[in-house]
């Protein structure tokens, strides 16, 4: 299946973003989770705390649908 | 702070549940004309009892614009004192203030921005021994905090409380908010996982105080009862991108801190 990841800040340099400057579009074996997917592109699941898709939060659990727009979001601790 | 006793005396004289003043009336003159707004909204924000979890970039613009829409009272805490390298993004400070404990150049600041606002500054850091006796008979907490581990300890002492908490957090150009007041909403260990950054965190001082004020106007909205709030949502910011996203975010059946409580 295909999947888009897009990410912004620190991610972004892991990422590796071609579709544009934050997006990067991936082919994965149908029904694997986002902590999967990122395992295939060698990124560290410590490099992300959640991610979102279709106007919700998603845990590095969820499992994305073909043609799938994921948002990875770093952790984010400053004040 | 030359002055600064003086204001704390005079502070300790306003009594916040008095009406407004012809001084308040001019003061706040133009967010009273505000079709949501009143005299009792703005007398609702004088009664109300603040907690500031961290002096730093969120933190100069929560407090600066809680006292600038008039808020009562305000408890400010942080441990730190002020260090040049943090002239970037906390503007409740300057460089005279340099050396001096953050609560004390930040209660001079917002008394002489509005000498009705009663500051009281804690120059204690949050941990678990103290965090429910210090938010304790607050109205709403706010998370301005500067690590994750001591978010956490907030986030349990504002839940076990009942009381709500507007969170905040900032990195590079990327910032969080959203409203906390479980069991209606998802807690912050429901969506957040520990996973703690590396410090400090490089950031853009004016994407601190974009979030920090938003933060201040959750606040705001939710003292006051106007607006939708941001409960049960969480707000994605990316200055670099310029992107807003709001999503939804749902209660962690798991979670450590508000599993097993019933809704409403």
């Amino acid at each position: 299946m295909i999947v888009y990841l897009r990410s912004g800040g620190k991610l972004r340099d892991v990422l590796r973003p071609d579709i544009d400057d934050y997006t990067r579009k991936v082919e994965v074996d149908d029904g694997l989770s986002i902590e999967q997917i990122l395992a295939v592109l060698q990124i560290a699941p410590a490099m992300v705390a959640f991610a979102f898709a279709d106007g919700t939060v998603r845990k590095l659990d969820y499992v994305p649908t073909d043609g799938e727009t994921i948002t990875l979001q770093s952790p984010v601790a400053g004040g | 702070m030359p002055g600064s006793d003086d204001r704390s005396a005079r502070n300790e004289l306003h009594d916040p549940t008095v009406g407004l003043s012809s001084d308040d009336r001019a003061r706040f003159s133009r967010q009273l004309e505000l079709p949501e707004w009143s005299e009792g909204t703005q007398a609702d924000l004088r009664a109300a009892n603040v907690f500031i979890a961290g002096a730093g970039g969120l933190g100069s613009a929560v407090a600066l614009y809680l006292a600038a829409a008039g808020i009562g009272r305000v408890t400010l805490a942080d441990p730190d004192t002020v260090e040049l390298s943090n002239l970037n993004r906390q503007i409740l400070y300057a460089s005279g203030d340099i050396g001096a404990p953050k609560v004390t150049a930040a209660a001079a600041r917002l008394t002489s921005l509005d000498p009705s606002t009663v500051v009281r500054p804690l120059s204690e850091r949050i941990d678990e021994r103290n965090a429910r006796r210090l938010v304790a008979g607050h109205d709403i907490v706010i998370d301005c905090l500067d690590s994750l581990a001591s978010r956490f300890v907030l986030n349990r002492a504002a839940h076990d409380m009942r009381i709500p908490m507007v969170y905040g957090a900032v990195a590079r150009f990327t910032g969080h908010v959203s409203l906390l007041r479980p069991p209606e909403t998802p807690c912050l260990a429901c969506f957040v996982p520990d996973k703690e950054p590396p410090t400090p965190t490089p950031v853009l001082g004016c994407t601190a105080g974009l979030i920090g004020t938003l933060q201040a106007t959750e606040a705001i909205k939710h003292l006051t009862g106007i607006g939708e709030p941001l409960a049960g949502r969480l707000l994605v910011v990316d200055t670099l991108a310029l992107r807003f996203d709001v999503l939804d975010v749902e209660k962690d059946a798991a979670c450590p801190v508000c599993s097993g409580q019933d809704a409403g």
